[in-house]
Formats: C-alpha cells, sequence, structure tokens
C-alpha cells in the first residue's frame, strides 16, 4: 500500500510537471483529486489496511493529497494564460466620469498652497461691503485720485457697494486678528466696467497680508520672490519696482518677463517685455493707525493681484467672459 | 504722460540710450507705458502715479532724471522784473469760496495774436493739441513745461469785475470745445457780472477766450482744492490736460513760477506789453516742511542698512535739504512741489526707490510663523469641492448677477420675503440684479448643454447668493448642484450623487422630506435634513435636478472619520420581497427594518409592480448568529411591517 501511494504520488508530480495545457493539468486534478479521483479511491480502500498501519497510511494518504494540490497550484500560477488571437487593443476605452475644477478653483488652490508653505491662513470676507472697509480705512479717503481706478458698483450710493478689490478683506484682517498673522485671500471682486475680451464686471483678486514685529520689504520681497518662481517657474524673470498705491507706503510693483514674446514686445505685454502681475508695499501708517496699531512697533506688508489674467494665460482662454458664463468645455 | 525726449533734454541731461532713461524711470515708479515717434522725434509715454503732481509736467520729469543719474537740473528762464503786487486797476476779482487756494491775474497789453512759431507749435503737437495762436499755444506749453494749468481771457470782453464762486444750480456753460455744460452749485466757476467765464479748473468759455481780434489780455493762473475740482470734473466729464492736474496736490507755489515763465516768453517774443501789477490772492502761503528721519525705522521698514552719507546724498539728489542731523536721524526739509511726502514712510520710500528696490535684499519670512488660524469652513468648501469632482461633477463659476432672461428663477429658496439685491448704477440690464439663489445661473448653462452641446449635464457650483431682509443685506455660502441626462434621469440617481458628495465630506445620515419652497418653477421639492436641521432644499424642472445647500450650516455637521473593518463573523443575508400601502414610504419601511435586532444593513435592491425587494443583512460584531437567532428578528420584522405598512410579503 504504502509503495501504490508513493509510485500514485511520484507518477501525478511527473505528469503535472511535464503538462503545458491548463485543460490537460484540470483533467489529471480531477484524476486525482476529483469525488472518484485516485485519492478518495485510496482513501476507500484504506478499510482493508490492519488497523495498527492504518493511522500512518491515512497520514500519507493526506500528505499525497496535499502536495499534489499544491503542486497543481504553483503549475496553475507559473503558467501563463494563453493569448486570444483576436485580442484588439485599439478598442476605445470606456471611461468613467470625472469631474473637473474650474481653472480659477484650480489656480487658487495652487496659490494657497504655496502661501501655506510660508506660513499664511486663508481668510475670507463679506462681498457687500461698506465704504468704511473698501476705502475709508484704507487709506482711500472720499475724492482720493485713487479713487477713479476703481469706479464702483453702489448698492446704496455712497455707503453700501460691492467690493472693488478684496483688500476689504485686508481691513477685515486688521481689524479681527491678533497680530502675528499671516493671511491669504481670493475671491470675487467687482468694478464698473464696460465689459469686453479683457474686462468683466466681475472679476478675481488674490490677496496677502502679513503683520508682524521686524516685518521689512526684504520680506516681503522674498515672499514674492518665493512665490512667483513656485508658481511661474524657477526661471522666469523678475522686475521689482517702485509705484504708488494709497494703501501702502512704500509702495511696490511685480513684473515677470513676458512668456509669450521672450521680452521682444508683443500684444499681449503691450510692447514692453514684462507682464505686471501684482501691486505690494508696507501696510500704510494710516491704515495701521486705524486699526490701533502703532506704525513704529509693528510693521505689515500687503500684496494683491488680478487673477483672471493668470487662469487665461495659464490655460490659454482668450476672453475673460468664458470664465465665468460656463463656455469652458471640460 | 507723454515725455518728448528733446524737449526733456533742454533741462536735463539724458543718458544716450533711451532704454537706460525709460528702465530707470519705471524702476524708479514712472512705468514706461510705450515709446513713440512725433515729427520725427522720440516721445515716451510714461504712466504716472496720482500722488506726484509734480511729475505731470517736464521740469517734474527732469528733476526725477536728475536725482536718478545724478546730473543737474537747468530750470528754464523766468520773468526777471519784479511785478508789484496789488489789485488790477482794469478788472477786480471777488473770490466766495474757501476752495481756492492761489489766484495770480496778470494784464498784457497791445498783444499780437498771431500763429504759432515751431518752437512753440511742435512741442504741444505730441500732446494731441491743435495749435490756436501763439497766447493760447503758450499756456499749454507753459502748463507741460511748469505743470501749472493757466487760462487766458480777452480783457476787453470780461468786464471790469470778476469773481470766483460756486455755479447756481443749472447755470449752464458752453465750452471752448463747444460743449454745453449742466453746472451744479459745487463747481466752482470765473463768472462776471452777467455769465459764466470758465469752469474753474478745467475749461474755459469760448466767447471770451483769445480770438484774432484780442487785443488785450487777462492771464489768470490758480490753485483750488483739489477734491472739489475732481468731483467737478467726474461729474461733466471734464479730464482736460488742465483737470488732470488740478485734480491732484498741486504745490501752490507753481502759481507764480508758471505765471512769470509765461510772461518771460511773451516779453522774449515781443507778444505783448506786461503791466507792472500783478494780482495774487494767497491768503495762506505755503511754506517748505519738516519730516524726521530715523536710520533704525529705514532699516526696519527698507529690510537694508544704508550708509548715512548715501542717505545724504540721495535726499540731496531729490532736493530735500538736511535741517539736523543726529546720530539716529535727520530732520529733512521738503521742498513744496513735493505735496506727496508728508510721513516719514513717505521719505523712507524715496531713499529706496532712488537707492532701488533691486538693493533691497530677499528674505523669505525669516520670523517666526504665526498660528494657523485659517477658519474651518474654508478648508470644508475646498473638501466638498474636490469630492464633487471625486462623484464626476465639473465645476461651474458664474457671475454674481443674474440676467435679464432668467430673473424667473432668481428667488431664494428659503425666504420668500427676501428681495433681490440691486446695482444702483448698473452698467447693463445684465448686471444689475445680484443672485438670491444659484439655480437661475446653473440652469442657464445647463440648457446650454441641452440645446446644442451633450447628452449629460452634472454641475456644481460653490459660491455667495445675496438677498436683503428688511433693512439689512446678507450673502451665505451655497453649493448648487445640478443634473440633467438625455436618457431620462431619475431622482434616486442625483439623490445618490448628494449623498455620495456629502458622505466623502464625513456628512451622513440625510434626511429627506417633501418640502414646500418658495420658487414657483419647481416642482417635486424637498428638504433635505440633518439632525432635524433643514439644511438644503431642492426640486426638478423639466427633467433637470435641482438642489441647494446651505454650506453655513452644513459647517460643523461633518463627524469625524473613523476607519471601518470588515466583520470577523460571517452575516447571514437575505431578500425578502414585499409590497405596501400606497403613499408608504420607502425610506420609513426601510429605517423600520434598520432598526430591528441583528440587522446590520439593508439596501432596496429593485423595484417592480409595486413590488419592493430588500436585501438585509443579519450580522453580529463578536458571534456568529444561530439560525435561530435570525429567525426570531426575521419574525418580528415581518409583524412590524405588516402591522405598520399594511403590507404583503411575496413568498
Amino acid at each position: 500500500m504504502r509503495e501504490e501511494i508513493i509510485n500514485i504520488k511520484n507518477l501525478a508530480i511527473g505528469r503535472i510537471t511535464d503538462v503545458t495545457d491548463t485543460h490537460e493539468l484540470e483533467s489529471i486534478r480531477i484524476e486525482y483529486l476529483g469525488r472518484k479521483g485516485k485519492i478518495n479511491e485510496l482513501l476507500k480502500s484504506i478499510e482493508k489496511v490492519p488497523i495498527e498501519e492504518r493511522k500512518e497510511i491515512g497520514r500519507l494518504i493526506n500528505e499525497t493529497k496535499q502536495t499534489i494540490k499544491i503542486v497543481i497550484e504553483n503549475k496553475l500560477a507559473n503558467s501563463k494564460p494563453k493569448t486570444k488571437t483576436s485580442f484588439d487593443p485599439t478598442i476605445p476605452g470606456i471611461k468613467p466620469k470625472l469631474g473637473h475644477l474650474h481653472p480659477t478653483t484650480i489656480v487658487i488652490n495652487e496659490m494657497f498652497e504655496i502661501f501655506k508653505h510660508l506660513g499664511f491662513s486663508i481668510m475670507e470676507g463679506p462681498e457687500i461691503e461698506t465704504d468704511q472697509y473698501n476705502f475709508e480705512k484704507l487709506n482711500l479717503p472720499k475724492d482720493h485720485p485713487a479713487r477713479s481706478l476703481q469706479d464702483v458698483l453702489y448698492i446704496e450710493e455712497p455707503e453700501v457697494l460691492l467690493r472693488s478689490h478684496t483688500s476689504s478683506v485686508e481691513s477685515r484682517a486688521l481689524e479681527n486678528l491678533k497680530p502675528p498673522f499671516r493671511i491669504a485671500v481670493a475671491g470675487k471682486s467687482f468694478r464698473y466696467e464696460k465689459v469686453n475680451a479683457s474686462n468683466n464686471v466681475m472679476f478675481y483678486q488674490f490677496q496677502g497680508v502679513a503683520l508682524q514685529k521686524g516685518i521689512s520689504m526684504a520680506d516681503l520681497k522674498g515672499t514674492l520672490y518665493y512665490f512667483v518662481k513656485s508658481f511661474f517657474g524657477k526661471h522666469r524673470k523678475i522686475r521689482f519696482r517702485c509705484k504708488y498705491y494709497p494703501e501702502v507706503e512704500p509702495g511696490g510693483g511685480l513684473d515677470v518677463d513676458c512668456p509669450f514674446c521672450k521680452q521682444l514686445g508683443c500684444a499681449v505685454c503691450k510692447g514692453r517685455g514684462w507682464l505686471e502681475i501684482l501691486g505690494c508695499g508696507m501696510i500704510h501708517p494710516n491704515i495701521l493707525k486705524n486699526f490701533g496699531h502703532s506704525p513704529k512697533k509693528i510693521t505689515g506688508f500687503a500684496f494683491g493681484m488680478g487673477l483672471d489674467r493668470i487662469v487665461m494665460d495659464k490655460f490659454k482662454i482668450k476672453d475673460i467672459r468664458s470664465l465665468y458664463n460656463g463656455d469652458i468645455k471640460y | 504722460m507723454k515725455i518728448p525726449l528733446k524737449w526733456l533734454n533742454k533741462y536735463v541731461k539724458l543718458p544716450s540710450k533711451t532704454s537706460v532713461l525709460t528702465e530707470a524711470l519705471t524702476l524708479a515708479g514712472h512705468m514706461l507705458d510705450k515709446t513713440e515717434k512725433v515729427n520725427g522725434d522720440d516721445v515716451v509715454d510714461l504712466e504716472l502715479r496720482g500722488n506726484r503732481a509734480d511729475c505731470y509736467c517736464l521740469i517734474g520729469i527732469a528733476r526725477e532724471v536728475s536725482a536718478l543719474f545724478d546730473t543737474p537740473v537747468k530750470l528754464p528762464e523766468s520773468y526777471k522784473s519784479l511785478l508789484k503786487k496789488s489789485n488790477l486797476k482794469e478788472v477786480s476779482l471777488q473770490i466766495n469760496s474757501s476752495f481756492v487756494n492761489r489766484a495770480m491775474m496778470v494784464v498784457i497789453k497791445n498783444v499780437q495774436i498771431k500763429q504759432s512759431p515751431d518752437w512753440l507749435k511742435k512741442p504741444i503737437q505730441a500732446y494731441g493739441i491743435d495749435s490756436i495762436n501763439n497766447i493760447v499755444d503758450l499756456t499749454n506749453f507753459v502748463m507741460f513745461e511748469t505743470g501749472q494749468p493757466m487760462h487766458a481771457f480777452d480783457l476787453d470782453k470780461i468786464g471790469n469785475h470778476l469773481e470766483i464762486r460756486k455755479a447756481v444750480e443749472n447755470e449752464k456753460v458752453t465750452t471752448f470745445l463747444g460743449k454745453t455744460v449742466t453746472l451744479n452749485k459745487e463747481d466752482l466757476v470765473w463768472a462776471n457780472k452777467r455769465e459764466v467765464l470758465s469752469i474753474a479748473g478745467s475749461i474755459g468759455e469760448k466767447y471770451h477766450s483769445i480770438s484774432e481780434s484780442t487785443k488785450n489780455v487777462l492771464l489768470e493762473a490758480a490753485s483750488y482744492d483739489r477734491a472739489n475740482i475732481r468731483r467737478t470734473i467726474y461729474r461733466h466729464n471734464l479730464l482736460t490736460d488742465a483737470g488732470l492736474r488740478h485734480e491732484k496736490e498741486l504745490d501752490p507755489n507753481i502759481v507764480e513760477k508758471g505765471v512769470y515763465r509765461f510772461l518771460y516768453l511773451v516779453d522774449k517774443n515781443n507778444w505783448g506789453q506786461i503791466d507792472p501789477h500783478v494780482f495774487d490772492y494767497y491768503p495762506k502761503p505755503v511754506k517748505p516742511w519738516t519730516v524726521n528721519l530715523n536710520y533704525d525705522y529705514l532699516e526696519t521698514l527698507g529690510g537694508l542698512k544704508l550708509d548715512t552719507n548715501k542717505v545724504k546724498n540721495i535726499l540731496n539728489r531729490l532736493s530735500f535739504k538736511i535741517k539736523k542731523e543726529s546720530n539716529n536721524g535727520l530732520e529733512v526739509i521738503c521742498p513744496t512741489f513735493r505735496t506727496d511726502v508728508t510721513l516719514e514712510e513717505d521719505l523712507i520710500e524715496e531713499i529706496l526707490r532712488i537707492e532701488g528696490y533691486d538693493n533691497i535684499p530677499t528674505r523669505t519670512l525669516s520670523l517666526e510663523i504665526p498660528s494657523y488660524v485659517t477658519p474651518e469652513y474654508i478648508s470644508q468648501e475646498q473638501e466638498l469641492k474636490l469630492a464633487a469632482t471625486e462623484v464626476g461633477l465639473d465645476e461651474i463659476i458664474t457671475s454674481s448677477f443674474v440676467n435679464e432672461k432668467y430673473q424667473e428663477f432668481n428667488k431664494n429658496m428659503e425666504h420668500p420675503n427676501a428681495s433681490p439685491v440691486k446695482i444702483v448704477n448698473r452698467p447693463s440690464q445684465d448686471t444689475e440684479i445680484l443672485r438670491t439663489t444659484l439655480l437661475a445661473n446653473l440652469l442657464e448653462v445647463t440648457q446650454k448643454v441641452i440645446n446644442e452641446r451633450g447628452t449629460a449635464a452634472q454641475f456644481f457650483e460653490i459660491g455667495k447668493i445675496y438677498f436683503k431682509q428688511k433693512t439689512h443685506y446678507e450673502e451665505k455660502r451655497k453649493l448648487g448642484l445640478i443634473s440633467w441626462s438625455k436618457d431620462s434621469e431619475v431622482f434616486a440617481k442625483f439623490k445618490g450623487l448628494l449623498e455620495s458628495l456629502l458622505t466623502k465630506t464625513n456628512i451622513e445620515n440625510l434626511t429627506f422630506d417633501n418640502q414646500q419652497i418658495n420658487n414657483p418653477k419647481l416642482i417635486n421639492t424637498y428638504s433635505i435634513s440633518l439632525e432635524k436641521t433643514i439644511f438644503g432644499l431642492g426640486g426638478e424642472f423639466g427633467n433637470i435636478f435641482y438642489c441647494e445647500i446651505d454650506l453655513d450650516l452644513l459647517l460643523g455637521k461633518a463627524q469625524n472619520p473613523t476607519a471601518q473593518l470588515w466583520p470577523n463573523f460571517p452575516p447571514q443575508i437575505e431578500d425578502i420581497t414585499l409590497s405596501v400601502r400606497t403613499n408608504t414610504k420607502v425610506g420609513d419601511v426601510l429605517s423600520l427594518i434598520k432598526n430591528t435586532k441583528y440587522v446590520a444593513d439593508v439596501q432596496l435592491i429593485d423595484t417592480y409592480e409595486g413590488y419592493y425587494t430588500f436585501r438585509i443583512w443579519y450580522q453580529h460584531p463578536s458571534k456568529t448568529l444561530t439560525d435561530k437567532e435570525v429567525e426570531k428578528s426575521r419574525k418580528s420584522l415581518l409583524h412590524l411591517i405588516k402591522q405598520r405598512f399594511r403590507a404583503i410579503i411575496k413568498e
């Protein structure tokens, strides 16, 4: 009996090793391990074995069964399934429906991510604003010449309006947050505009404000350079120049090289070779005083930029209106 | 402002390359807009800033060039004979307004009116100004040169008594350019006893101006309250070259500079006899003022340490004078034309911009990192947007305004009494009324898809809606979800979409109930709530499904996510099919089954001709349930279903 079992095992292993076809392998499996297979027949014939040997023979049969099972499994695992000759990999894929974020959201998220690395938090503020927060507290008193650059949409003239820039959130931050703080803001702003491909009544701005003892123009410059290199690419050229904004003193403007003409001058950069990206500066002492801070004790910087132009350049969109009228095809 | 370089070169030495000049001016705050050629000469157009009233003239720009390149300014020659300050015998001036800072008048007799010579005609052509005659052209020439606007009247036409006064409401004047302006009682005018002669600070009237027959001239130059002039200019759309300058903070001391330069050129060219008297109303003469500069503060704000000699050198080049000097800083005297420099910070900017912003070091916020204060709702909004794209929705951002065509959908869903917010100075009909719901604009976008673009639309928008309640304005953050499909969309799919989306942000167990809402266009309307608070409303419009979620209410409802593991003990799963009394809500049946002992989960897997098939999982977290236990649970739930919903169980 013992020899018979060992023979069956060896023969089975040999056959399994030689087999090349999965169908044949399956028939071998049935021949040995099936309900009426050789192993079961061996188990049935165990009655014929003397009682004192039964335990040992039983163990041997089980071991044989396990061995054959494992060898078959290994063979199956190693055997390569046959390729169907009719397989056509050029058939179009059936795509699951994917959702997409709006280009403006993508840009905002990317910018927030960069500023988070620099210790900025995100903040929001109301879009329906008062003259106080939008202008007055930001060193833009009534009849200030700079106001003519920002023709405002009034809800109740002259006090209630739609914010004309996200600087209104700077007012809110200076009023509500305890320094030190660094905040970034992105959101809608509104101005009285004749609508065309590059001007819209509603547009997006991105704003940053930092207030902390010891902050200087060097920190402002470093922050903005870090941002520009991270967002626009590390090889971009940057021009940092003096510029007047009533909300800051000293004030600055930041330009990057025009990527469309390699600075040779084109319609996009109006022949200047540079694209104006943002306005910035040290928070004006009058504003600090308006919110109860002493300019000699604490300093801060602020910057702001229009987002739509950046989004349009990044996504090759020609008309600002198509950003916000559902014309984007995802 | 346009700067003809040949003209500028008369006052200051220019670098040989124009780009060196314009680059330096740009970096120092006067950005080059464009370069052009007029009459063959280079003209650079600089984008000047509103605070530098002194730069709106050639001398101003010459001073900037002088400071930047450390080269002297050569000021133009001025009339040398001192005029006697007195009233004029030909004409008097009464000033009835506190808005006049200074007013000067001089009489020039036996004037020769003629065509302007080339030296006068050509430079002003760069400004697009057509030559009229030598006297009128000279007022413009001197204005571009010195920055001081001035006006010449025909002395014989204006009468003997002039005044500067506020206009009478609806008083009319026809300008030199033929435009009739109906004045407001705040507008400042020059007038005689009968009529208005000019609108102060912007433009003169035609009849009283210089014509070919003019024999005697009254020249006036003045300085006014900037804000008042500005209001007039914008009220009547009169942004003339004079207006452009008067709306800024001009130095009253340049009034006489302009007048004396004008007289010099008249005298030099023998264009008339200058009367030796000058009328000069100047009640509060402006004297140079001092501003202190602290070196430490310069370093704190500027971020760089500058040698004190360098600081003094820069200030001198800019025409500032050092009054006192100490180890800590300087007491600086500001020239009166620098009306923009009144604070220490202004002075610091002056030093930095001449030193060059290029020389400021770049430090990446070397200070302590402040605490992270992003409010939770902002992160939540970002998560929601991502989750929405994960369930296949595309993000749309629409205008905050609703156009005329879609106004019928612009109803706030929650507050029937809320009125929409309107713009009083609307740029167009389509940018007048703010949205009170996200529905109208999302519907417009969806209908574009239906009409011409595709077979399905699934969009979301997160943004503000606005409305007015009684006297106060409200804005709320909303999530709008819209879905349409050509192969008739079903509510259950839309609902599933919303549920999946909110599950992604850890908001679960929403309740949906029938609910009337304030929008006559929507049918099959319902509310969505969580823990008995309604935070969303929805409905259907022509096979388009829409719902709107209040994000402010949703805030804080998110659970902390916990990881779930597969249970260790196998479930028993069975399907039961039953019909229930009409009007029974499936949600109620589901919640009854769900609340039965040992039921771990239940799903509706099929509905067919009034029959519902539920799949039920009986499962225990810590043991394998016996058939007996399951049977007991099963019996009890079937009993309850029969009793409560008159259910008929299909065997």
